[in-house]
């Protein structure tokens, strides 16, 4: 029996932190991106705010670039000639506007080890804030089931498959979980957890504040603090950067960007969300993704 | 859902790891609420419960005692509490040498039997009528159902007569062996090829047919039948007198399928008996049974289910169509592949796939369905294609109405090549009280 790919609903800060990711060996084998929480995605259904909507391609062949909020981290789209659906759609939107993407994951790997995830969407919709709210309760829901799977497997000696099913959870799930586990080791869940309740607060407004969060799940949140004092030297430093390592004139490779970075003092995390802001004011651009550019 | 009683069993295991620290009022709310609020799986809310007060989960029970109808079909070392139902020794030649085992057919208090086999009859000699818990016994697979394995690790205690009450329904024949199990199944637990079926339920529906047979004319009784776990259509062969809304017990029936639907037939080597038990009410069982995807897709098909989930994607073949009047197949451009060129027939559909997270189905919508469904009517399609000049446009705007909304649709779920796909009678767009769920989930939360 054929069974469709299911669309997976996660959020973007775990969709993001993959690094794992299984081919399908033969010619039709499906692939699928392992998050930190063992969602094992090869379709994903995303709702969030359309924050941002670039055209990298021409006039006549658009590629589009999107950025999708779930209000605490963004997802990465992007369409072009093959996706002429999303495409045409995508054309005529304006951000800011909630909308709904089912797609399929894509990944780009700069070198060994390393992989850049984003989504190719299948279909795309405008829709109401009340189709957002239910996709963040839904999300929410089966991100605690996967905190839960994950931890129950942390707690075996050596977590199978079957095992996994016979507690309750989903032969997926199960799957992922077990795939999961030896590759991103010690995961921290009560990072996981801060996010879950982050996104329930947006549904329940008036309780932020009031609620019982534990300092060491505040303090480990997904969402880094942002506007520190030297944010402004440190992007001028970035885009320097991104010249100097523009050799081809066909964008600086992230993974030198990277590396370069690093030796400045500024992490990862912490470039990447250099780099998204850059984005965002217009300065640089991705002519194709894991290349940056300046404008 | 689990109810009280079958909660209870776990909530004397769980005081006794928590060595009476907490009552087993406060341990059953627990319980209770994680299985049916949060819906997490019996043996994590049993982990969770035990952490919660402090006491040790690796104390919650190692040799896994379980239920008949639980047993897996390559169990490693397992736990019974079961009642001899039949038991004949014989000789057997084993690497030239005689050997003496014994098999027969053991059952418990939920009704379920299951065979078994004695390798060691120094180690267990197991006599009929009486109890006995099983300790470290393993299973095997026999035509697709397990069976209890009493090899030389197997442990043997003989337990009091009242310690296993098998339900009257539960007929063993005493003498002869080698016959199979029956197995005493729920309406969900049946799959197309089972044989030797003993199910209890209500009859739903019932019609009598005259059919010709060699010899002569039969009568044949169809209906459905349904418990608590859902409704299946049946046929019965021979005339037990049956009657509407009555609870019968039928056993020696036997599992044809269509397209992963089961149906459920007996005749003449079937028994039909009227027990005395506890079973909803007509109106109560005519309701569709809740399922999620993934478990329509480990089960097959199904009668009469309500599944909710996202659209996710709209199929070709949605909105306006044309049928071809002889054979209602879907036509393009006037032309039938099967009858040429036809006087086409207009008729309104919707193709979607519906996904609830866990897994996904194709829903096939007919014309009152997607009328009620979308509020445009078949004549207003055929107004505004008329008018667009486009057959299409219909179509895109079901798009725009249906694409990434929640809905609930019901019907019969047939599972073949292409998947599974549901002739939906009833659809509609589900509301979620998001605000109180979300409360919910974040207690949850914070109780961990």
């Amino acid at each position: 029996m054929k069974t469709r790919e299911v669309a997976w609903r996660v959020f973007a800060s775990e969709y993001n932190a993959s690094t794992l990711e299984i081919k399908g060996e033969g010619e039709k084998a499906p692939s699928y991106v392992v998050t930190p929480l063992g969602a094992m995605v090869n379709r994903v259904f995303i709702v969030g705010l359309l924050t941002d909507l670039q055209n990298l391609g021409t006039e006549g062949e658009p590629y589009w670039r999107a950025l999708l909020s779930d209000g605490m981290n963004k997802f990465y789209l992007f369409a072009g000639k093959y996706n002429p659906e999303a495409t045409l759609v995508l054309s005529k939107l304006q951000p800011p506007a909630y909308v709904a993407v089912v797609g399929k994951t894509r990944t780009y790997s700069p070198e060994e080890g390393k992989i850049f995830v984003s989504v190719r969407p299948e279909k795309i919709i405008r829709v109401e804030e009340s189709v957002k709210d239910n996709w963040v309760l839904e999300a929410a829901r089966s991100t605690l089931k996967r905190i839960d799977c994950l931890e129950e497997a942390m707690q075996m000696d050596s977590p199978t498959v079957d095992e996994l099913t016979k507690m309750g959870y989903t032969r997926a799930l199960a799957e992922g979980v077990v795939h999961a586990l030896p590759h991103y080791k010690e995961v921290e869940l009560n990072r996981y957890r801060g996010m879950v309740l982050e996104a329930l607060e947006q549904l329940l407004p008036e309780r932020s504040g009031e609620l019982s969060i534990p300092a060491d799940i505040l303090s480990a949140g997904p969402e880094e603090l942002e506007d520190e004092p030297d944010e402004g030297d440190k992007e001028e430093l970035v885009l320097k950067l991104i010249d100097k390592l523009d050799t081809n004139k066909k964008g600086a490779p992230l993974a030198d960007l990277i590396r370069e970075a690093g030796k400045a003092g500024i992490g990862e995390a912490e470039l990447e969300e250099i780099n998204n802001s850059l984005l965002d004011k217009g300065l640089i651009y991705e002519p194709t993704i894991g290349k940056m550019k300046r404008i | 859902m689990m109810n009280k009683e079958e909660i209870a069993p776990h909530v004397k295991e769980i005081a006794r790891v928590l060595e009476g620290k907490v009552s087993e009022q406060d341990i059953e709310k627990d319980l209770d609420n994680y299985l049916n609020v949060y819906r997490m799986s019996l043996e994590a809310s049993k982990r969770h419960i035990v952490r919660k007060y402090g006491g040790d989960p690796n104390a919650l029970t190692k040799g896994e005692r379980k239920l008949l109808s639980q047993l897996g079909l390559s169990e490693q070392s397992v736990d019974l509490l079961v009642r001899v139902m039949s038991s004949n020794t014989r000789e057997v030649t084993v690497g030239g040498n005689p050997k003496t085992i014994q098999s027969g057919i053991l059952a418990d208090e939920n009704g379920s039997t299951v065979k078994f086999t004695v390798w060691d009859i120094s180690k267990a000699d197991l006599k009929a009528g009486e109890n006995y818990l099983i300790r470290y016994a393993y299973t095997k697979e026999w035509s697709g159902q397990p069976e209890v394995h009493l090899g030389n690790r197997v442990v043997v205690e003989l337990r009091p007569q009242d310690e296993v009450k098998v339900p009257d329904s539960v007929v063993v024949p005493q003498v002869g062996g080698g016959y199979s199990a029956p197995i005493v199944a729920k309406v969900a637990d049946l799959r197309e090829n089972m044989n030797n079926v003993t199910l209890t339920g209500r009859i739903l529906s019932l019609k009598t047919k005259e059919v010709e047979t060699p010899s002569g004319k039969k009568a044949m009784f169809t209906g459905v039948i349904a418990d608590e776990t859902g409704k299946v259509e049946f046929t019965a062969w021979h005339d037990f007198g049956l009657k509407d809304d009555e609870v019968i017990t039928v056993t020696n029936a036997y599992v044809k399928g269509w397209k992963g639907i089961p149906r459920l037939s007996f005749g003449e080597r079937g028994q039909v008996t009227r027990p005395k038990v506890k079973m909803p009410t007509k109106d109560e069982l005519s309701q569709a049974t809740r399922k999620g995807i993934d478990e329509l897709e480990r089960t097959g098909g199904a009668s009469d289910v309500i599944v909710t989930g996202t659209i996710v994607d709209i199929k070709k073949g949605t909105g306006l169509i044309f049928r071809c009047p002889e054979c209602n197949r879907v036509v393009q451009k006037g032309v039938c592949q099967v009858h040429g060129k036809v006087q086409q027939v207009p008729d309104l559909r919707i193709k979607v796939v519906v996904d609830d997270g866990s897994a996904a189905i194709t829903a096939v919508m007919k014309r009152e369905v997607t009328e009620e469904l979308t509020g445009i009517t078949l004549k207003s399609a055929l107004d505004e294609a008329r008018e667009t000049m486009d057959p299409d446009a219909v179509g895109h705007r079901f798009e725009e109405q249906l694409l990434a909304k929640p809905i609930e649709v019901r019907g019969n779920v047939i599972s073949d090549d292409y998947g599974l796909s549901m002739n939906v009678n009833e659809a509609k767009f589900t509301t979620v009280d998001v605000r109180t769920e979300a409360e919910a989930l974040l207690k949850k939360i914070e109780v961990i």
